[in-house]
């Protein structure tokens, strides 16, 4: 036990020693990792950004449902509750005839005289659905449309809603693309900068292993100093995104204010903590490949 | 006790180790002799498994070379001194950090260490020398360095490549003194060389080498035999 805690103590050193002894490599690295992450980190961010946006397009469809005069309310009233507890479906609101009325009014003010011809109030009581999903959208207005004694009418925008679909996709997989393919070029960059470090010190790495040192206790000093590079890079990373988006976002919102992006508090943190968290990981687990060649002896 | 039975080792365009066969008792001195290419340094270094060989078995006190792995190896090669044809001292450690490695990878305290390391490089005739770097020696107390260090967590078997090669004469005459004290303790003691003099002096067991094979294994040989 005595002997392990020496050597953890003396591979601790060794990290430390390691870092200070070739500062050009170490702030090369350093930096590597921050541009890395910072790319990688600012496509997250945009592609998040582009996902709420349509998702917040999205909610603006809305599914209209035109209810019968002759419609039984319970029934009415059955059928939004089951439409409440739909996946996808975000708000659900009854529409009475008097509100459909009160609407009309306010829209068309230049047409009153319309409705003093009828005397009678023509227009239909709806359920209105506003949305979470749209791409449920479709199917439960053919499913709507079936209730043909609750309903006289389904409306759907449904070139919109299709628009936004194929939207959301291509985003969706597009940034999934992006997200892999920049971890592994972050990873192959950072592996690289570390591997450079760990074969200007090959020659110590096999005496060590020559006069008896375990496989742990050569790999420990570079699986610390990739993480602390890792770590150090991410944070440097993390604080340039978070003031970048505190800049960035508000500015952004002016020019569209009509779409709502991704600028609260809790997403830039979860932000930060990911791309630090990425630092670590990529940092240790990119040391520890690095030198796994070279214990090879 | 090493014991090495047919043992076969070939490079892409030459044969390194040719069915070599040969026994060194427990506590034994011995001399590798041959010119350069003859397959000593390739010997060593299948001793110590830095290297790999094609056939046969090699035992190293009890131990098969040839299927040691992990941390086996670790313990094997903990038990085993060697120093190098080109001493492969780390250039950035002081001496006192170079001769201290072997007892640092065994997780020893520094109080000990320096303990230990006080006392070798005072055997060695180093003491004065414990915070110079490598390139502020010359090649005679390099090699002596590395002696210190193969020596300095005691091991059972000591392999020397060539410790008196390129070096002055007073240097040699020290290192194999302290080769022979070494081995007076207990140590199997194997030195490659094509040191004459030294071979000639000590008149000690010689095993000849050329081409890979053993031409001669005499228990009290001179350099110029065969």
């Amino acid at each position: 036990m005595q002997a392990r805690l020496n050597a953890l103590r003396y591979v601790l050193g060794t990290a430390a020693h390691g870092l200070w002894r070739n500062p050009t490599m170490t702030i090369g690295a350093v930096i590597t990792t921050t541009v890395m992450l910072i790319t990688l980190a600012a496509f997250l961010a945009i592609n998040d950004t582009l996902n709420t946006m349509v998702t917040a397009l999205g909610r603006k469809s809305n599914l209209i449902a035109y209810v019968r005069d002759d419609a039984r309310p319970s029934r009415v009233t059955a059928i939004m509750r089951d439409l409440e507890q739909r996946p996808g479906v975000g708000e659900v609101v009854f529409v009475t005839k008097d509100d459909a009325l009160q609407l009309f009014v306010e829209r068309f003010t230049d047409q009153r005289d319309v409705l003093d011809i009828l005397r009678t109030n023509p227009l239909p009581a709806s359920v209105e659905l506003r949305m979470d999903n749209p791409a449920v959208l479709p199917a439960l207005a053919d499913e709507l449309r079936g209730m043909a004694e609750t309903f006289e009418s389904v409306v759907v925008p449904i070139d919109v809603v299709e628009r936004l679909l194929s939207i959301s996709n291509v985003s969706r997989v597009a940034g999934t693309v992006m997200v892999v393919a920049l971890t592994a070029v972050t990873l192959f960059v950072i592996v690289n900068t570390i591997r450079i470090a760990v074969y200007a010190r090959r020659q110590e790495i096999e005496v060590m292993k020559l006069v008896g040192a375990t496989d742990w206790f050569v790999r420990g000093p570079f699986v610390i100093e990739g993480a602390v590079i890792g770590v150090v890079g991410a944070t440097i990373a993390a604080v340039t995104l978070v003031v970048l988006y505190a800049q960035a976002a508000p500015q952004v919102t002016r020019i569209i204010s009509f779409l709502p992006i991704a600028a609260d508090a809790g997403f830039v943190r979860n932000l930060a903590v990911f791309t630090v968290l990425v630092g670590l990981v990529v940092g240790s687990v990119g040391s520890y490949f690095s030198v796994r060649r070279y214990l090879a002896v | 006790m090493i014991v090495l039975q047919d043992v076969c080792k070939n490079y892409e365009d030459s044969a390194a180790l040719a069915d070599v066969s040969l026994s060194i008792a427990r506590g034994e001195f011995a001399f590798l002799i041959g010119t350069n290419g003859a397959g000593k340094t390739t010997l060593l270094r299948v001793l110590l498994r830095e290297e790999s060989f094609d056939s046969g078995s090699v035992l190293v006190n009890g131990v098969d070379v040839a299927s040691v792995r992990g941390a086996a190896l670790t313990n094997f090669r903990r038990k085993i001194g060697m120093v190098f044809q080109d001493t492969r001292l780390l250039p950035n450690a002081t001496v006192r950090e170079n001769v201290g490695l072997p007892l640092r990878v065994r997780g020893h305290a520094t109080r000990d260490i320096d303990a230990a390391v006080a006392d070798v490089l005072e055997r060695t005739v180093l003491a004065d020398k414990a915070q110079r770097f490598p390139r502020q020696l010359s090649g005679g107390e390099q090699r002596k360095v590395a002696l210190a260090r193969a020596i300095i967590a005691k091991p059972e078997v000591l392999l020397c490549d060539e410790p008196t090669d390129s070096i002055n004469p007073v240097h040699a005459r020290e290192i194999v003194e302290l080769l022979l004290d070494i081995n007076s303790e207990g140590v199997t003691t194997l030195v490659a060389t094509h040191d004459s003099e030294i071979v000639n002096d000590l008149r000690r067991r010689v095993i000849r080498m050329e081409g890979g094979q053993v031409l001669a294994d005499e228990p009290v040989g001179v350099f110029s035999a065969g």
